[in-house]
Order: structure tokens, then C-alpha cells, then sequence
């Protein structure tokens, strides 16, 4: 090991954290622990929530979707008449005079 | 070596593992990022989650090369996020007034800025190499990089180091 080598283990020589490192960790662990106890759920039952969530809602917003298709499609079909009565309407009044 | 397994032994394990190394945890942080605030979070972070991943330690010496290879994966992670890779540019690092010794303190964190201005591959295996004393084959294990990778870092870096220092007057060391 030459010497720049010796003087890069001085320079990166292991320092200490501050004061009441060890305890900040402890603390943060025991609080960690508390809040898996409160709400105590494996991951994958969250994932399975989700998925569920998400399947009703997209089923849900599809229906909407196609009763708008619905809807929309029974008024095209209504203007479609109304414009054909219309028509009809005028060549009765033509046919009388 | 002691396996740990029950909760009670768990309990206690963990402190006195953090206690054990929370030094060699900070440090590969710190070097890392060169900045004390930001190794300390990380340093928490990293005990923080050896406590969630207890119960895969099989032994007190694979905590330690467990807590190595976190702790450099999380620096890595956290130098990446804060997008500050060149914490100091090396133009900028100080120009010593007077030829430094080998005891002056401003060598030191001359050596420390330089490091911190490596690209994070090289300055993983500079810090794994001069602050934990480990051999290029164990860096290798710990960053899954390939040896030869692992060894032409660390002769690139050594050189460029020389090369920074011999231009800022400290070429003698």
C-alpha cells in the first residue's frame, strides 16, 4: 500500500453518527412495529382490496357508459323520426291543396 | 455466530446491532454523499429496514455484509434522487496555501471531495475498499459487479486521484 493509499484510509476512516443515533433508530423501529399491529393486514390482502376497488369501479363506470350509448342512441332514433313526420306532414298538406 | 431467532432475541439483537455498526452504516453514507444530514437519513433508513428484514439474518456476520450492501445500494439511491453527483466540482475543490503534510486535516477532506466527485460506480468501490478495508474480491460480491470491473476502478480512480492532487501541489504523496 503506498501512500496515497494510506492517506485515503485516514481520510475515509469511520466516523461516528451524532449523539443518540442508535436511540433515533429505535424509536423509529418501535413506531414502525405500532403502526403494523394497529392495522395489521398482510401486503397482498391491500393488493387484492385494490384490485377488487378497481374492478367494481370500472364495471360500474362501463354500465354508465353504455346507458349513455343507450340514451343517446334512442334520441338519434327519435330527431330520425321526427324529421321523417315532418316530412310526411308537408306532402299531406300538398296532396290537399 | 449466533443465530437469531426468537422475538426477545430479535428485540435485543437489533439495538446491539445498531450499536455495532451504525459507525461503518453512517460512514458509507457519508463518504458517499458528503454530506452528514442526508448519511444520517439514509443510515436510519438502512436500520430501518434490516429491522423489517430480521428474520432472513441468519447470523451476526450476515448482518454486517447485509447492512454493507444496503447501505451503499441506498447512498447510491439517494445520491441519484438529489441529482447531486458533483456535491463540489473539482475546479472548485480548495487550493491548499502551503504543500500540505500527510497529517494535515486538509489533505483529508481534500481526498474526501475528490471521492465525492467520482462517478458512483469507482467511488462505491473506492469507499469499500479504504473505509472497510475490503478486498476487490469481496467489493465485487457486495456491488455484484465483476472483479475485473471492480479492480479497474480501482486503478482508474487511484491515478486520477494522483493526477487532481499532483495539479493542486500535492503531487509528493
Amino acid at each position: 500500500m503506498d501512500r496515497l493509499e494510506e492517506e485515503l484510509k485516514k481520510a475515509l476512516a469511520r466516523e461516528a453518527p451524532s449523539d443518540g443515533f442508535a436511540e433515533r433508530v429505535a424509536a423509529r423501529a418501535a413506531s414502525a412495529e405500532k403502526r403494523v399491529a394497529v392495522f395489521p393486514l398482510p401486503r397482498w390482502s391491500m393488493a387484492v382490496a385494490a384490485t377488487v376497488l378497481l374492478g367494481v369501479g370500472g364495471g360500474l363506470a362501463y354500465r354508465e357508459h353504455r346507458g349513455e350509448v343507450a340514451k343517446e342512441q334512442v334520441m338519434q332514433a327519435m330527431r330520425i323520426t321526427a324529421v321523417k313526420l315532418n316530412h310526411i306532414q308537408a306532402h299531406v298538406r300538398e296532396v290537399r291543396q | 455466530m449466533t443465530a437469531l431467532g426468537t422475538t426477545e432475541r430479535v428485540a435485543f439483537d437489533f439495538e446491539g446491532l445498531v450499536r455495532a455498526h451504525q459507525s461503518m452504516v453512517f460512514s458509507l453514507a457519508y463518504h458517499f454523499l458528503h454530506d452528514r444530514e442526508a448519511a444520517e437519513e439514509v443510515a436510519q433508513e438502512v436500520f430501518l429496514a434490516l429491522h423489517r428484514n430480521l428474520a432472513r439474518i441468519q447470523s451476526p456476520e450476515h448482518a454486517g455484509f447485509w447492512l454493507r450492501k444496503v447501505a451503499v445500494q441506498r447512498a447510491i439511491d439517494e445520491g441519484r434522487r438529489r441529482r447531486r453527483r458533483p456535491v463540489v466540482a473539482l475546479e472548485s475543490v480548495a487550493e491548499p496555501s502551503v504543500k500540505a503534510t500527510t497529517r494535515d486535516p486538509l489533505l483529508g477532506e481534500v481526498l474526501r471531495r475528490l471521492i465525492a466527485t467520482l462517478a458512483e460506480g469507482p467511488r462505491a468501490v473506492m469507499i469499500l475498499r479504504y473505509q472497510e478495508d475490503l478486498d476487490p474480491a469481496e467489493i465485487a460480491d457486495i456491488l455484484e459487479m465483476p472483479l475485473g470491473t471492480v479492480k479497474s476502478h480501482l486503478q482508474r480512480s487511484l491515478s486520477l486521484l494522483r493526477e487532481k492532487l499532483e495539479r493542486r501541489g500535492l503531487g509528493e504523496i
